[in-house]
């Protein structure tokens, strides 16, 4: 059990659940390009403005769990490639994942405590923000207008991220502190 | 990045916000790069390249759906198509016939006012790949790039009417910015008494604009616009839109037009991309040059 005791606020090794099912780099790698994938593919004309960021939600996941493999330097690259593939302007997609990258690493400790469905929304404010984000700095940055339904494709991946967080439990044979039903806050600091 | 999962003994490394402060900055100084400068095609290209077959590789399930779904049409329907085809084919040869003599008319004529020759056209086909997730703007991607001759500014048409322009070239796709994105405009004659206005979009599918027009212009719903070509980016003739409502000026001295799109903005497969070309010049010598290839419209972002 990774439990904290009050002293200690961080053990030298992985113990518990991250020893059973540690995030390892082929984990991370092989969801991060499925998941670039899934936006790469040819979404209906009518339809874009709700498809969720997907690389974003499979970021986020694993620099919760898996800051060292999955950080800034992971974000940034992958902004990159987002903003080529969308046609915007270079770097920003790179900026709006840095900053949500960011904000999870800053409360990674809190929300690791917490089962799927309050993480969604915990992270619901972020998702939207990401979106909000993008379309704010591009209006900054003088282009003639912003399509605001798009701001639909934040709370999408909210709503998403309790299927695939589950899923993706599942299929890395993760089991979250806060779901086994203990009395009292698991909450770490 | 060290590739252990968990955290390293001896930290020596830079804080967390000063990473973030730095590649907010290096964000920011791309982005200020890409939105002043253009200077980043380069890289965009190389990127883009590498995109393009992995791309390919994921919309193949589509493409192989709906060849599937045209499998099983009915012998009779394919065959009534088929005759409808044939038809028109015979009617738009004869259409060609009587627009190969009015172009040798028109090339006689012209010759003998000493006016410079209308530029021609040359096609290039293409299919439409997909629509760019780009919040800011109408942009499809065509399948047609550097690899077959295209260049950033070349119209855009189908079979209807005009689509857009060509906004950015990769070496084998092309970014076509649909005519109904804010940021474009054509310059269209009236076909009814040969008004010259400027359409541009608005951001929707269906609708252009005419946005400062003269409150006693002679503008009526019904009227057909077409390309007038003095722009030098599209050639003459194209059909452009049709008026729908004209409003007269309330709060602002112009009166403004809505206009639907002709051209199949948003809903054909296939399109064709021209390329300006200008027709040699008559026998007998002349004065004035002929026009210069046309340039973008403005810089491709």
């Amino acid at each position: 059990m990774p439990r904290a005791e009050p002293g200690m606020s961080k053990p030298l090794l992985p113990q518990g659940a991250e020893l059973v099912a540690p995030p390892t780099p082929t984990r991370v790698y092989v969801s991060l390009a499925a998941a670039l994938a899934a936006t790469l593919l040819p979404w209906a004309d009518g339809m874009l403005w709700l498809a969720p960021d997907f690389t974003l939600m499979a970021l986020l996941y694993w620099s919760i769990r898996a800051p060292r493999l999955a950080g800034l330097g992971v974000a940034f690259l992958l902004g990159l490639v987002t903003d080529v593939a969308a046609g915007v302007l270079m770097g920003l997609n790179a900026l709006a994942y840095c900053a949500a990258v960011f904000v999870i690493l800053m409360l990674r400790r809190r929300l690791q405590g917490f089962d799927v469905p309050r993480q969604a929304l915990q992270l619901a404010p972020l998702l939207l923000g990401k979106e909000a984000l993008v379309l704010l700095a591009g209006l900054m940055l003088g282009l003639p207008q912003a399509d605001w339904r798009w701001l639909a494709a934040g709370l999408a991946a909210a709503l998403l991220w309790l299927p695939l967080a589950w899923l993706m439990d599942r299929l890395t044979g993760y089991t979250r502190v806060a779901a086994q039903g203990e009395a009292g806050p698991r909450v770490r600091v | 990045m060290s590739p252990a999962s968990h955290a390293p003994m001896f930290v020596r490394e830079m804080g967390l916000p000063l990473r973030f402060f730095l590649y907010v900055l290096l964000c920011l100084f791309l982005l200020a790069l890409d939105a002043r400068y253009a200077a980043l095609s380069g890289l965009r290209a190389g990127l883009n390249a590498v995109l393009h077959p992995v791309q390919m590789v994921l919309a193949q399930p589509w493409h192989w759906l709906r060849g599937a779904g045209g499998f099983f049409l009915t012998h009779a329907e394919v065959s009534a198509e088929n005759a409808e085809l044939r038809q028109r084919e015979e009617r738009l040869r004869a259409d060609l016939l009587d627009r190969q003599a009015l172009a040798d008319e028109n090339a006689q004529l012209r010759a003998l006012l000493a006016l410079p020759p209308r530029p021609g056209v040359m096609a290039v086909a293409g299919e439409i790949q997909a629509a760019l997730p780009d919040p800011f703007a109408r942009k499809v991607v065509i399948n047609r790039g550097e690899a077959h001759g295209l260049a950033a500014g070349w119209p855009v048409v189908d079979a209807a009417g005009l689509v857009g322009q060509v906004t950015r070239v990769f070496p084998w796709t092309a970014e076509v910015t649909l005519l109904t994105d804010r940021g474009q405009a054509a310059p269209v004659q009236n076909q009814r008494n040969g008004l010259r206005i400027i359409v541009s979009g608005q951001g929707y599918d269906s609708l252009l604009e005419v946005r400062f027009l003269d409150a006693h212009a002679d503008l009526k719903p019904g009227d057909l616009l077409y390309t007038s070509g003095i722009d030098g980016v599209y050639p003459a003739g194209i059909p452009v839109a049709e008026v729908v409502r004209t409003e007269q000026p309330r709060h602002s001295p112009f009166a403004r037009a809505l206009c639907r799109p002709l051209g199949g903005v948003g809903q054909y497969r296939h399109v064709l991309v021209l390329k300006p070309e200008p027709v040699a010049a008559p026998a007998q010598p002349q004065k004035s040059s002929p026009r210069k290839s046309p340039e973008p419209r403005h810089a491709p972002r």
